[in-house]
């Protein structure tokens, strides 16, 4: 009896399988047929000049993001696990409102685009910098580094005004901001960077490796995010659009400084196209390369990764207002 | 995969950054030609990162055996989840390392530029993207240049030709043949172009470059040609009349794409 039990509840199990088999097969075999035959079909059709463009520009951003992202990484990475407090505790004022200009000014030394800072200030931070002196150093690195005003002087060439109007509307949009930030902002917003994935606890090299690991996946992220968004809006707004707004001077500065968010073109380069952009006013043109650096969608979405969505939009649209004003002032002052 | 992810992610973006830039020319393709060292430094550096993460990943899992299921990074990234990576670190083993094991989820992004560069890297810009730039000129004012070299053709890219063609007080150009690579565009009423794109840091600031060729037909678009001839003057110097300069071609050579698809501006 048993015997025939096992025997019948083997055939049945053996049917049930040859069944799932036949069934599972065939409909494997039907997707992949369909797939092998329209699968390069619609890919081909979907690989328009546009898509393929939309891939190209994705991928420079990445790739051309990558290495500051990692020196910026390392440079906080090494803050975090080897520089200790006290150090920065001694190299800054103590008064907020000193040391927010004291580290405006020390953007200087870190020669890289606006990807390697917002590590850098993250971990400023944590090591119990001022978050207004941090974000002023955050602002400024960018925009004032040695590589970055060589660019702009061989971009602008016989025209140093432009340089120095660049380093000062720049310093000074920092170091607003930085004010701006120790009189009315709010702990509550910045989502303070703790570790987020962990850094080991201590010092030390293993500190070192994880944080490194941490902090670059994490903004690495971010960066494509934000590369996807720029690489977005490079193929969608038809570059005709600006010519359309080269006649009034006020909307020539807005549209170039909504546009230097939008592009999210490398600190380092912006120089060479804001001076390609022959048909609008010194002023619009130097706004495009105050703001670039300071406020751009790759660095929203890194923004948003390293200190929260509150503090990203808050931050930026107040940075934007005050660069826009700053090189306003400074525009009618020296150009 | 859970505890390999970061280790993963961070061989697989040292890989591609690597296969584009150390392994072959393509990273021409996405920055300027001064970037490459940079990129082998980082190239590097993240696979030994990775490496050094897995040791550290295989010493820890040494000290606690324990079967873990096929979990977490599947890639779906999904928005800005990175904060909670840190509470799985409680389950792996002792309290002693508050390291999240998956680490940030936003990071499987990484996957998609570097699996895109590794298995199909995109190509270069070209008519498309030329087309729609607005005809942009160097910005500076009409003055002299230096002298070019001497011999006939000269080889000349086509920013330099343009500026000249456009700025050059003292008529360098007048007399000389010259010779212009770059790719075929058109427009709606049937002139033609030889185009480039300048590129100064990466291919998301490429501005266009191009001079109108008279004298032969048009290939195909996004073809890419070599001319030879000379330059026809047109407008005052400086003036909107002057752009775009116009070549008039007497020879045409189809030729490969060129390493660098962009000329440095």
């Amino acid at each position: 009896m048993e015997n025939q039990r096992t025997v019948a509840d083997g055939i049945r199990l053996g049917l049930r399988a040859l069944v799932h088999a036949v069934l599972g097969g065939a409909a494997l075999l039907a997707i992949a047929t369909v797939a092998s035959v329209l699968g390069p079909m619609l890919a081909l059709d979907l690989y328009t000049p546009p898509v393929a463009a939309w891939w190209t520009v994705f991928t420079a951003i990445t790739v051309q993001g990558v290495p500051f992202l990692l020196l910026g990484t390392l440079v906080s990475a090494a803050i975090g696990a080897f520089v200790p407090e006290r150090v920065f505790q001694r190299v800054l004022p103590r008064r907020t409102a000193l040391a927010v200009p004291v580290a405006g000014a020390a953007g200087v030394v870190l020669p890289g685009c606006e990807c390697a800072s917002v590590p850098v200030a993250g971990s400023l931070m944590r090591r119990g910098v001022a978050p207004a002196a941090a974000l002023a150093f955050l602002l400024s690195a960018p925009a004032i580094n040695p590589v970055v005003l060589v660019a702009t002087s061989i971009a602008f060439p016989g025209q140093p005004e432009m340089v120095l109007g660049r380093l000062v509307a720049s310093l000074a949009t920092a170091v607003v901001m930085g004010w701006l930030w120790a009189r009315f902002g709010r702990e509550e917003w910045l989502r303070l960077p703790k570790r987020g994935g962990g850094q080991a606890p201590g010092g030390g090299p293993r500190a070192f490796v994880s944080g490194l690991q941490h902090d670059f996946l994490h903004a690495g992220g971010f960066l494509v995010l934000g590369a996807a968004a720029a690489a977005t809006f490079d193929i969608v707004v038809p570059r005709s659009l600006l010519e359309v707004f080269t006649g009034s001077a006020w909307l020539s500065v807005l549209l170039l400084a909504v546009l230097a968010v939008v592009l999210c073109v490398c600190s380092e380069a912006d120089a060479f196209v804001a001076a390609s952009l022959s048909g609008f006013s010194p002023t619009a043109r130097l706004a495009f390369m105050v703001i670039g650096p300071m406020v751009d969608l790759k660095l929203i979405a890194l923004q948003t990764g390293t200190f929260g969505r509150d503090f990203a939009v808050r931050f930026s649209a107040a940075t934007w207002v005050v660069a826009v004003t700053s090189s306003v002032l400074v525009g009618w002052w020296l150009l | 995969m859970r505890r390999y992810g970061p280790a993963v992610l961070l061989a697989l973006v040292g890989a591609a950054i690597l296969r584009v830039s150390l392994f072959s020319e393509l990273y021409l393709r996405y920055v300027q030609a001064g970037l490459r060292p940079y990129l082998v430094v980082s190239g590097a550096a993240l696979v030994l990162l990775a490496v050094a993460v897995a040791v550290a990943g295989v010493a820890r899992g040494a000290a606690v055996h324990e079967a873990e299921g096929h979990e977490g990074g599947d890639g779906d990234g999904g928005g800005d989840g990175h904060e909670g990576a840190g509470d799985h670190a409680g389950h792996s083993h002792s309290d002693t390392h508050s390291h999240g094991p998956a680490g940030p989820r936003v990071a499987w992004f990484l996957t998609l530029p570097a699996l895109a560069l590794l298995l199909f890297p995109p190509p270069a810009l070209g008519s498309y993207s030329a087309e729609r730039e607005a005809a942009q000129r160097a910005a500076q004012g009409v003055g002299t240049f230096p002298d070019l070299p001497s011999g006939n053709p000269v080889d000349l890219t086509l920013g330099e030709f343009g500026s000249r063609a456009v700025y050059d007080s003292g008529r360098s150009l007048k007399g000389r043949t010259v010779r212009l690579t770059g790719f075929v565009t058109r427009d709606g009423d049937g002139t033609w172009y030889v185009t480039r794109l300048l590129v100064s840091c990466c291919a998301a600031d490429a501005t266009t470059a191009k001079a109108e060729v008279r004298g032969v037909e048009a290939p195909p678009v996004d073809t890419w040609v070599t001319v030879t001839g000379t330059w026809h003057p047109e407008g005052e110097l400086g003036s909107t009349e002057a752009w775009p300069p116009v070549v008039d071609v007497t020879s045409l050579r189809r030729v490969r794409q060129p390493d660098n698809p962009y000329e440095k501006r």
